[in-house]
């Protein structure tokens, strides 16, 4: 079978029902570039969902899908911190079984750059105006 | 810094105007003598000093206490120059040359002195340049990097620090930091010679020498602010300006004053588009090298109540932001309904260009309602002949006067720097002042003859006391004050002062009857051919009525018909604004390159410093782009084009810096004779009476926050006992 | 006493190896050079010349010619404060309406003068001479007794106004060294004992004789003259036989 190359066939239709049919496939396909069959470890409390497949050569058997919500909006920072190690091979353990991963209450929320986004950040001036301007007095 | 210092003692040695008189009434000259300044022969008049002598072969010989403008104190020696055969140095200040003297600007005795002078001026100066309003702008710094030394044998080695002097509190205008006083007293000989306020001075003696008021007291005078020009330290420095710019960040513009009616010049330095202060330019004519205060100090309120988007009235009798096209389009519609029924009211910060757009625009619609905020007498020649309602002798030859009358006037308020100009009369040239109207401090002693209108007559019977002073003097001013003509009998009086000046004998070419305005935009626009007065105003009614920058409130909503529609076009927020249905943001004197003409005739325009702030713009731009919706288009597009027709409805206009000359003295006393009008026995009355009426006359210096302050300040020190 | 403080304080810091503070340095003159209203000396006190010093008054304006009364400053101002006993304020203004001038300028000389006292000042004001030929001729026991006996530091006036205390540098009676002056007087070749007679006879009212203590008349040499003794030469003396 393999010497003919049907596996790969087989493969491919493996992944596309794994995926959910043809029609979902195809949108992944145009929403990531890529379709690759992989085991999902985990989804984390953003929607990104984390897959292995150590078929693929070391550096590229771990990616991350991101949540439907970020469309086609995706970017690296809406990984969170404790995802990071994971996926780039820092560590092996997944955040929910890494002992030596620190817990405070105090931790803040994980979030996404927003540069660009109209959620970020804005300097305000905190001088006075170079020009007060007139307000007319009020009939009242 | 000394580089103009030095070309203003050039100036003062060879250009002053009171020099070349004293040359000129001298029947033959006195022989010149020569001298040799660093082997350079130069003939000299004698009684020239070594340091002129030097200025006039261009040396330039290093001083703090001397100014031209001053008397010669000679208490710095930062001037010490060698003389040949001399065994010790000479201050080249105080020394007049003699005939044949080698002075060695630049030999060894000469550096020596000079170095151990700065050496000794350092040790007792602190070392907060980099603190110090004043660094980048500083004689001491400037001159101990050209003639001190390289180093210092105060070494402090007591650890007692160095000399520190209290700083005194003398207003809001000018901070002292009086620790970096090096004692050159040109402040107090400012004060005494040039303000005539006698309070500043010296007290203690030798290293316990402080220049001060010795009480507390704040320096009263209206020309104050000059001493910070003139500290050539930081021991003076201006208390608005402090610690907000560097002289080397900022862009420095030539200008001119419009703040009253002399037109001084000026130099407006600005740093990221905001004026960060106002100083004086030098011009002989007009104001030597002083500003008074309000000039130079109200520059904060053009960043207060200022007029930045166009205004409209909406339905419920609220002003509400707009934008230009809305703004335009509503106030077109309106003056399209009002046809020929339009009328103008100039204010007193107006410049020629808006004058002659607006005129010419409402020309164009068929209204000939232009109207000036200040009214003049129109009977006799009225606004005709330009004699009758300019500063005819100039300013500058006020102080050549030998007999002055005042008439309604206060100039030490009205327009300080001429007044200035009759003080340096009064000490130097034995000027002789009396003054109708009310009794006010000019800083000098005037003869006081009443405050009736009555005393005109006896003048005119020539049965005064001072007729005969009148009668015989060669240079006699009568300087009448623009306020008393807009009494109801305001021609009468003009006419009995031109029958007056008609009847001195005065020397050939001397100008006997001057009119002293108190607004900058007067002399232009009756020069237009604006008419003074708003009684055309009251009178026609008109449907729509256009301000520009008219704050004085000479004519309130209640003189208008209820629809009549108001359009304001100007740069402040003040009483013009609030009774506008409409507003057109204009621009500051600051900000636009336009032209006014003073009260002797002057045209002198005004250059763009910083930008108009927000949406408004330049305001004869305004009226132009109205003229094109109204459709009566008006034929220029740029400021060339403007000033073109200014040059056609009036050549002198566009003259800068020339004063134009009026005459018809005579023409216009023969149609005085028509004035029906009779004086009546009302006392004359002038508005500004006191210091504390100065500082807040118009629509800038009413929004000024430092000028507020002045106010503040000068009714406190009246509740002081010194 | 500040010098001192400051000398030590930056002594020690200096033996701890630590860099000494810059401080700024205390005027070189006790006095202020400034005016402070205080109770005794404010603009509302009035001040005006006795009936007979108007007339001196007068007499010392009639010697100036119209146009230079201002001369009369130094002589108007040294009359006010023989009157009122030191150099109010009050009394500045007053000369300065006297003579028509601006306040500042009679600021002015009043400031430069050290004789005119602008603050209280005792009914015997006692200036020690410490310039050298009085140092010399032992005034700093002089100046020490004095300080003792009156209890007073210098620039200080005692508590019931009787005594002002101050040094001052050469007062020109360098031949009667060493000496003090109260109030006019001179009291010249003192000692200890003649100083605290003086002081004793001031206490108890009495006017101690001006003048010197040693029995000298004035400036002539003790006992008798030294030199210039017999007759003046007669005219020619000592020139060349040929001229």
């Amino acid at each position: 079978m393999s010497y003919f190359g049907l596996d790969r066939i087989f493969k491919l239709m493996k992944t596309i029902k794994d995926y959910g049919g043809l029609r979902a496939s195809l949108y992944k396909l145009y929403r990531i570039d890529n379709l690759r069959p992989g085991r999902l470890v985990a989804t984390d409390k953003f929607g990104n969902k984390y897959y292995e497949n150590n078929a693929y050569f070391y550096g590229r058997n771990r990616w991350v899908e991101y949540a439907p919500k970020y469309g086609l909006d995706y970017d690296a920072s809406q990984v969170p911190a404790e995802w990071y190690g994971w996926l780039h091979y820092k560590t092996d353990y997944l955040p929910s079984e890494d002992p030596g991963r620190p817990k405070y209450k105090w931790m803040a929320e994980y979030t996404e750059n927003l540069t660009g986004t109209k959620l970020q950040y804005m300097p305000y001036t905190t001088t006075n105006p170079k020009i007060q301007a007139w307000v007319p007095p009020s009939k009242k | 810094m000394l580089r103009t210092a030095l070309g203003k003692a050039l100036k003062g040695a060879q250009l002053s105007p009171k020099h070349a008189r004293v040359m000129s009434q001298q029947p033959k000259k006195p022989e010149q003598i020569e001298v040799f300044i660093d082997d350079i022969p130069v003939k000299v008049d004698p009684g020239t000093t070594v340091l002129q002598a030097a200025a006039m072969v261009g040396v330039e010989i290093p001083r703090f206490c001397y100014h031209e403008r001053l008397a010669v104190a000679g208490n710095c020696r930062m001037c010490l120059v060698e003389v040949e055969k001399s065994p010790k140095p000479v201050a080249a200040c105080a020394m007049p040359v003699m005939k044949g003297w080698r002075v060695k600007t630049d030999s060894e005795m000469t550096k020596k002195a000079r170095e151990g002078i700065m050496e000794f001026l350092l040790i007792n100066h602190p070392l907060d340049c980099p603190i110090c309003d004043q660094g980048g702008e500083c004689d001491l710094q400037d001159q101990s990097m050209a003639f001190g030394s390289d180093k210092s044998r105060f070494t402090d080695i007591e650890h007692s620090g160095k000399r520190a002097v209290e700083d005194k509190d003398i207003g809001p205008l000018i901070k002292t930091i009086m620790t970096r006083c090096i004692h050159c007293t040109r402040c107090i000989r400012f004060a005494s010679e040039v303000a005539g306020v006698d309070d500043l001075g010296t007290t203690g003696r030798g290293n316990d020498m402080q220049v001060g008021t010795y009480v507390e007291k704040m320096f009263l005078s209206e020309m104050s602010g000059n001493i910070i020009d003139l500290c050539p330290v930081g021991a003076l420095t201006s208390k608005p300006y402090s610690f907000t710019a560097r002289p080397w960040e900022i862009r420095k513009i030539d200008s001119i004053d419009v703040l009253d009616a002399v037109g001084s010049n000026i130099v407006v330095s600005s740093r990221t588009g905001e004026v960060m202060r106002i100083m004086p330019r030098v011009n002989e004519e007009i104001n030597e090298e002083w500003i008074a205060d309000k000039s130079r100090f109200s520059y904060d309120g053009l960043k207060r109540q200022r007029l930045v988007t166009p205004m409209l009235r909406d339905n419920t009798g609220e002003l509400r932001p707009v934008d230009w096209e809305a703004a335009l389009l509503t106030v077109a519609k309106q003056i399209k309904n009002a046809g020929a029924n339009v009328g103008a009211i100039a204010g007193g910060l107006a410049d020629a260009e808006v004058l002659v757009a607006v005129k010419d625009l409402l020309n164009r619609l068929g209204s000939e309602a232009l109207c000036t905020e200040h009214t003049f007498p129109m009977d006799g020649s009225g606004t005709d002949l330009r004699s009758s309602y300019l500063l005819n002798n100039g300013i500058a030859h006020a102080e050549e006067a030998d007999f002055v009358l005042l008439v309604g006037t206060n100039p030490r308020f009205e327009a300080p720097l001429l007044n200035s100009r009759l003080r340096k009369g009064y000490v130097h040239n034995e000027l002789e002042v009396a003054l109708i109207g009310p009794k006010v401090d000019l800083r000098y002693q005037y003869k006081h003859l009443g405050d009736g209108t009555d005393v005109l007559q006896q003048l005119i019977g020539g049965g005064h006391e001072v007729s005969k002073k009148l009668k015989s003097a060669k240079k006699p001013l009568i300087i009448v004050g623009s306020e008393v003509l807009e009494r109801p009998d305001g021609a009468a009086i003009l006419a009995v002062i031109q029958k007056l000046s008609a009847s001195t004998k005065a020397q050939e070419g001397w100008k006997v009857l001057n009119v002293l305005h108190k607004v900058a935009s007067q002399v232009a626009a009756l020069d237009i051919g604006y008419n003074p007065g708003v009684d055309k105003i009251r009178e026609n009614n008109p449907k729509v009525l256009l301000l520009l920058g008219a704050d004085e409130g000479a004519i309130e909503k209640a003189d208008l018909c209820d629809n009549t529609f108001v359009v304001y076009l100007g740069h402040h927020g003040d009483h013009g604004a609030t009774i506008a249905d409409a507003i057109l943001p204009g621009a500051a004197y600051t900000e636009k390159q336009a032209t006014y003409v003073n009260t002797e005739g002057r045209a002198q325009q005004t250059l763009v410093a910083v930008t108009p702030p927000g949406r408004a713009r330049e305001d004869w731009k305004v009226i132009r782009a109205l003229s094109e919706i109204v459709g009566a288009k008006l034929p220029y597009d740029n400021l060339n084009e403007i000033r073109d027709r200014l040059d056609e409805v009036a050549p002198h206009l566009t003259k800068y810096g020339e004063a134009e000359n009026a005459n018809f003295f005579k023409q216009a006393q023969d149609l005085a004779k028509n004035v029906k009008t009779q004086l009546d026995c009302t006392p004359l009355d002038v508005k500004l009476k006191d210091l504390s009426d100065y500082f807040m006359t118009d629509s800038i210096s009413r929004a000024s926050p430092t000028m507020a302050k002045c106010v503040q300040a000068v009714l406190k020190q009246k509740q002081s006992k010194f | 006493m500040l010098p001192t403080l400051r000398t030590v304080a930056n002594g020690l810091r200096r033996s701890l190896g630590l860099r000494s503070l810059q401080t700024t340095s205390t005027l070189q003159s006790d006095n202020l050079f400034v005016h402070r209203d205080t109770p005794e000396d404010n603009p509302d006190i009035p001040f005006q010349f006795t009936t007979e010093n108007k007339k001196r008054a007068d007499a010392i304006l009639a010697i100036y010619p119209e146009g230079h009364k201002r001369a009369a400053m130094l002589p108007l101002l040294d009359l006010a404060q023989r009157q009122h006993g030191w150099l109010p304020i009050s009394a500045m203004h007053h000369v300065a309406d006297i003579l028509g001038l601006p306040k500042m300028r009679v600021y002015e000389v009043a400031t430069f003068y050290t004789m005119f006292m602008r603050k209280p000042t005792g009914k015997y004001h006692v200036q020690v001479c410490t310039t050298t030929p009085c140092w010399l001729r032992g005034s700093d026991e002089i100046w020490n007794t004095i300080r003792e006996n009156l209890k007073l530091e210098n620039g200080e006036t005692s508590k019931d106004m009787m005594f002002t205390l101050s040094e001052v540098e050469c007062l020109g009676a360098c031949v009667n060294a060493p000496m003090v002056q109260i109030n006019d007087d001179y009291y010249e070749d003192l000692t200890v004992e003649d100083t605290v007679e003086i002081l004793c006879d001031l206490k108890e009212g009495r006017k101690p004789k001006p003048g010197p203590r040693n029995g000298r008349f004035a400036a002539e040499p003790i006992g008798e003259p030294t030199s210039l003794k017999g007759e003046p030469p007669a005219a020619g003396f000592g020139v060349r036989p040929d001229l």
